[in-house]
């Protein structure tokens, strides 16, 4: 599976991200000669242990974090980060989870937008929202280089990337693109990409935007 | 959701349900060697206490892991007279690391055992799945390599078929009409109902092993 470098934009001091940034940033992609290629969505959710009794304590993960990607519709993945574990399973895995009532869903956050193809890469501008409202919580950007799957291959190329695409972004933007990048290593995730790797990108972005204080 | 029914078998009879199957259906027969982890809620987790099966299949050369879930049987009036269990199925392929996942969850395993034999799928109005398995208890954690039979000499016999709300009525037909085909080396019915194993049994094995060598020979 081709690796994904997945970014975030950070205003610069005093100003907050707006979906003014978001149209400013495709415009730079298009400025690069990127080529629309359809939308795309990624949902995580945050779920919390079901108690009976709220006073009696349970042994179990306080946080089940779940994320599901519309390119990959028939599968499902779990992240429990004190437990340093990404499971991957088939979609049908939340039916069965909905069917054991033994976690609520307290939150999601929906990354939408749209995709475009820039000769090897692949790249993806969007915005993070709380499900059912319209709360922005930050700007996510996504860049896949579709010839390799390593990780230690691809790191320089990538870097090289992103830092085009900020000087671009740079003419008329302030602020910065953010590579988010989780420790692979102490979740097993070998250097060979692949969808758990996405998982553990998009839930740590999540992560990363709901700790952030919004206006 | 699936329809299934159960019954036991001696284990000197199996190869005589295999050439009756072969003969019925022609449908391929594949190994089969499951470790099924059985695994409870633990205390106060969870809307009500629940249980999930980890399944992990040793077949291949690479394990395949599975979550499935049962729910109760189909219940009502209409449903205690179907001949089969209906009853809601889910199942999903998981990642190797399931039972820690599951663990972390707050789950706690309750038994763990292997079952080892063949099984039969082919198409008969719908898809059916017919299993002969020897279950095996597992002596310590884990111990896959060291499972003892647990009733050594009988194996359990399941058919089952998926069925929806539109077509359970359909999918019951199905496998009774075809559990009528094996009645003579077994009685097939809703789990739960003791059956017992077919008096006439051998000399029904008998006669199939011996048609069933003339045929290879």
């Amino acid at each position: 599976m081709p690796v994904k470098w997945l970014c975030y934009w950070q205003p610069s001091g005093g100003t907050t991200v707006s979906s003014q940034v978001l149209v400013d940033l495709i415009k730079s992609i298009e400025s690069m000669n990127g080529v629309r290629s359809g939308r795309w969505q990624v949902t995580a959710s945050q779920h919390r242990p079901i108690r009976r009794d709220q006073a009696v304590q349970v042994e179990c993960a306080r946080e089940l974090l779940g994320v599901a990607f519309s390119e990959a519709p028939n599968k499902y993945y779990f992240v429990l980060r004190p437990d340093h574990m990404v499971v991957e399973a088939d979609s049908t895995i939340q039916s069965i989870m909905e069917n054991l009532q033994v976690y609520r869903n307290h939150l999601t956050v929906v990354f939408e937008g749209f995709q475009y193809q820039l000769g090897d890469f692949h790249v993806k501008a969007g915005r993070a929202v709380i499900a059912h409202s319209e709360n922005l919580r930050g700007i996510v950007l996504e860049v896949e280089y579709l010839p390799v799957s390593s990780l230690g291959k691809t790191h320089q190329l990538m870097q090289e990337f992103v830092d085009i695409w900020q000087e671009v972004a740079a003419q008329s933007m302030t602020g910065r693109i953010v590579h988010l990048e989780p420790n692979f290593g102490d979740y097993s995730l070998s250097d060979q990409y692949s969808w758990q790797h996405t998982a553990l990108q998009y839930i740590s972005l999540m992560v990363h935007f709901l700790s952030q204080r919004t206006n | 959701m699936e329809c299934v029914v159960q019954g036991i078998i001696e284990t000197q009879h199996v190869e005589a349900l295999q050439v009756l199957l072969q003969g019925l259906c022609g449908g391929r027969q594949e190994k089969l060697k499951i470790h099924e982890i059985c695994l409870k809620s633990g205390t106060n987790l969870g809307v009500e206490a629940s249980e999930v099966h980890l399944l992990c299949s040793l077949s291949q050369t690479d394990p395949v892991w599975t979550v499935r879930h049962v729910g109760g049987p189909m219940r009502g009036a209409g449903a205690e007279q179907l001949p089969a269990h209906v009853r809601s199925v889910l199942e999903s392929s998981i990642s190797s690391n399931a039972l820690r996942f599951f663990y972390a969850l707050g789950y706690k395993m309750d038994y763990e055992l292997v079952r080892i034999g063949y099984v039969f799928q082919f198409q008969r109005v719908v898809p059916i799945t017919v299993t002969a398995t020897m279950l095996c208890k597992v002596p310590k954690l884990h111990a896959i390599d060291e499972a003892i039979p647990v009733t050594p000499g009988i194996q359990l016999v399941e058919l089952t078929a998926p069925a929806s709300t539109e077509n359970y009525s359909e999918a019951v037909g199905a496998i009774s009409s075809f559990a009528e085909h094996l009645a003579p080396l077994i009685h097939l019915s809703k789990p739960g109902v003791p059956t017992g194993v077919v008096p006439t049994a051998s000399t029904a094995a008998a006669s199939l092993v011996s048609r069933g060598a003339m045929k290879v020979s």
